[in-house]
């Protein structure tokens, strides 16, 4: 019975692939969606995921950098700067804004830096030098070659013009854009003196991070202290629940979608094998057997389909980004997991109707001219 | 033809059923996420036009309402004021806050109002009477389960709900307060030591004389105040959507082109089926002497019928989908019945159908008449 299953499957091999395929794509979008999802949400974390101090310490209220807006006192960050088990504290400013480069206006994150704060500066360069002079900007690598802005051209930043001097890597993202730019700059834009936004403490080698923000809590007044590994928890909570409502729908409608797929593919099968399968009832096999046999069916469409979309998945998402650099793009085995449950379920829906029609199919139809 | 088409369809309901289920499910995603894109776009250009100013000035070189730091001197209100044809110059502060309860983070975009600028319209309560009031988007009331006169911390400071308005843009809900509001948050609040950089006035929606020239008083107002720039909301909204153009047409643009893709298939798979199966009668026509394009035609007649009974279905499914995300989460607008956008999503799902009716065509072209004659 199941060599029959397969069998009337592997002689059909346009409609089996067609409807691979057809299944395929469906999980191929809830790909899609999981996979900028993700990507968006780890690259809103990618500035702070690299710099990686020890403890990030802000305005008491604030507890992450994605969208927020923190000001601490300069005297602060000296305060800190003297505290035992504090090997360095590096300052920043930052500020969400809409900057033009070319012809284009785009939603970036502003990184100020002092003359001697290259630990806070881009993580990975791929073309240019670090920041040497007032009036000068590093923007990503993925928005120079958008707009056009390359090296030496000018950007501006509210009224201000900068010069681009380098080109960093890993630090474009549709929602998360850095630049970076000196911090006397930024302070103009943001007509502020003697405060920084975000103060990057290292702990001496042997400290507990935990144990420093606790400390710098406790005696720097109205100030918020996060060990590293909080404050990104903080920032990709926040940036994972922006959109989570639209990828939940669209998985579950792109899985209804595979499950009525594999539906017509089964329906389709067993009403062209209609005949065959009343001759095997006729001839006295179990109901149970032939219900089986035509789960396997249903199972192995989807399983099909589910493998051309994990192939897609693991060796071409991985080069979408070179078509559309905008997109950050992240497949993770959990969400792969996740679809191969969902598979799962999309299997056992898609074939309740045929598996229904056969169970119900009159042995007589055999006989039927 | 079109008689012999519409029986093929007639034969097999469940069948049709089944594709139209498929093919809707595919429409109403295609529907749902552009209806979700032309939301977006909508709601950026409403924050503005809710503003209800003849003119809006920002902060000199800045061009856009949303995520943007616009810092205006508060003296220059008082200059702005002096030009002629200048009624009012109404200020609005914006702060961008990060509201977070029980662990969950949400980023709120709090205007400070004085008497222009406030909530558009209030769904449930009141507006603000009072410092401590504030009126905040349904989605927020709806995600933190928040009810009228509960209290609602503002980086430490409490806050009464007075209110429930419909405001979002950029997947952030609004909250407004009032001036006495902002000045007990910075003053009271734990921000208040560093609060020097805070914009304290972010924008002015200007008011002018009845018999005012928009264009001319703008210029007067560049010309005087050299710290702001003017222009009209339309173009401040314009701008604002063009940012989200840039923002979300790519991500978009990418999920549409793969839910086409899938739309295309449907269609293949169901006529590829559909020829397989019907393949001697496609071998009898041409022994008949049909010709192939005679074929050709019958199979998109049949596809477009498909497409016909599919399209309500999917425009239904995809309106229940949006009411579904709209109710579940306020702060998305989904507007799949915008004209254009409408027209031009079923445009499009219908010339993918149309070319996923070609994948049979080899079948068929390749149906030998003498298949007729062969045992089943």
């Amino acid at each position: 019975m199941f060599q029959w299953a397969w069998k009337s499957l592997a002689k059909q091999p346009g409609s089996l692939t067609a409807s691979a395929l057809g299944i395929a794509f469906a999980f191929i979008l809830v790909i899609f969606f999981d996979a900028v999802w993700q990507g968006e949400s780890e690259q809103v974390v990618a500035y702070p995921e690299n710099i990686k101090p020890d403890v990030w310490v802000m305005q008491s209220g604030v507890s992450n950098m994605h969208m927020a807006m923190s000001f601490v006192w300069d005297w602060k960050a000296d305060k800190i700067a003297s505290m035992p088990g504090v090997k360095q504290v590096t300052p920043i400013l930052y500020l969400n804004n809409v900057i033009v480069a070319g012809d284009t206006k785009m939603f970036a994150f502003i990184v100020g830096l002092l003359p001697d704060a290259q630990r806070a500066g881009p993580w990975s360069m791929s073309a240019g030098r670090q920041l040497e002079n007032p009036g000068e900007v590093i923007i990503p690598a993925v928005l120079s070659e958008l707009t056009g802005t390359g090296m030496g051209d000018q950007l501006r930043i509210t009224d201000k013009n900068f010069t681009v001097v380098g080109l960093s890597s890993g630090t474009y993202s549709s929602a998360n854009t850095v630049l970076f730019v000196p911090f006397k700059d930024l302070e103009d834009i943001l007509s502020s003196s003697g405060t920084y936004s975000y103060l990057l403490v290292d702990a001496d080698d042997g400290i507990d991070a935990q144990t420093l923000a606790t400390q710098i809590s406790n005696e720097v007044e109205k100030v918020n202290a996060l060990t590293h590994d909080d404050f990104i928890k903080n920032d990709f909570a926040l940036a994972s629940q922006m959109g989570m409502e639209i990828i939940v729908m669209m998985t579950v409608i792109c899985s209804v979608l595979a499950a009525l797929i594999v539906a017509f593919t089964a329906y389709s099968l067993v009403m062209r094998k209609r005949q065959e399968i009343a001759i095997i009832k006729a001839l006295g096999v179990n109901n149970s057997l032939i219900f089986y046999a035509a789960m396997l069916q249903t199972g192995l469409v989807t399983l099909y389909g589910f493998v051309i979309a994990v192939v897609f998945a693991l060796f071409v998402i991985p080069y979408v980004p070179l078509l559309v650099p905008q997109l950050t793009l992240i497949v993770s085995m959990d969400s792969l997991l996740q679809l191969g449950v969902i598979a799962l379920v999309v299997a056992i829906s898609g074939a309740l109707l045929p598996t229904h029609l056969v169970l119900r199919l009159d042995p007589a139809t055999a006989f039927q001219v | 033809m079109i008689k012999l088409a519409l029986r093929q369809v007639q034969l097999d309901p469940l069948r049709i059923l089944l594709t139209a289920f498929a093919l809707g499910s595919v429409i109403a995603v295609i529907l749902v996420i552009k209806g979700f894109e032309e939301g977006q776009y909508y709601q950026l250009e409403r924050i503005v036009l809710n503003r209800n100013a003849d003119l809006i000035a920002t902060q000199s070189g800045v061009t856009n309402f949303i995520a943007v730091r616009s810092s205006i001197p508060q003296l220059s209100r008082a200059e702005v004021e002096s030009v002629d044809g200048v009624i009012n110059a109404h200020p609005i502060t914006a702060v961008p806050v990060i509201y977070t309860k029980n662990e969950v983070r949400t980023p709120v975009y709090v205007l400070v109002y004085d008497l222009k600028g406030g909530p558009s319209s209030i769904v449930n309560g009141h507006a603000i009477e009072q410092g401590k009031d504030i009126v905040i988007d349904v989605s927020l009331a709806k995600k933190y389960n928040i009810q009228l006169g509960d209290s609602f911390y503002v980086t430490d400071f409490e806050f009464k709900v007075s209110g429930f308005t419909e405001e979002a843009a950029f997947m952030m809900p609004f909250a407004f307060i009032n001036y006495d509001g902002m000045l007990d948050l910075f003053i009271e609040s734990e921000i208040a030591p560093d609060l020097s950089t805070f914009p304290l006035l972010s924008y002015m929606l200007i008011e002018l004389e009845p018999t005012a020239n928009r264009d001319w008083v703008a210029q007067q107002i560049e010309a005087a105040v050299a710290s702001v720039d003017v222009v009209t909301p339309a173009q401040l909204a314009g701008n604002d959507v063009n940012m989200g153009k840039v923002f979300y047409g790519p991500i978009i643009g990418l999920l549409v082109s793969v839910a086409y893709i899938i739309g295309m298939l449907v269609v293949g798979l169901v006529m590829y089926s559909d020829v397989r199966s019907r393949l001697r009668n496609f071998a009898v026509m041409k022994a008949l002497g049909f010709p192939f394009a005679w074929l050709v035609i019958a199979v998109f007649v049949q596809a477009l019928l498909l497409l016909i009974v599919s399209i309500p279905f999917g425009v239904l499914l995809a309106s229940g989908l949006a009411w579904f995300i709209e109710t579940a989460a306020p702060v998305y607008l989904i507007r799949i019945f915008e004209p254009t956008i409408f027209l031009q999503s079923l445009l499009a799902s219908s010339g993918f159908a149309l070319i996923g009716a070609l994948i049979p065509l080899r079948v068929i072209s390749r149906s030998d008449p003498m298949i007729v004659f062969e045992s089943t």
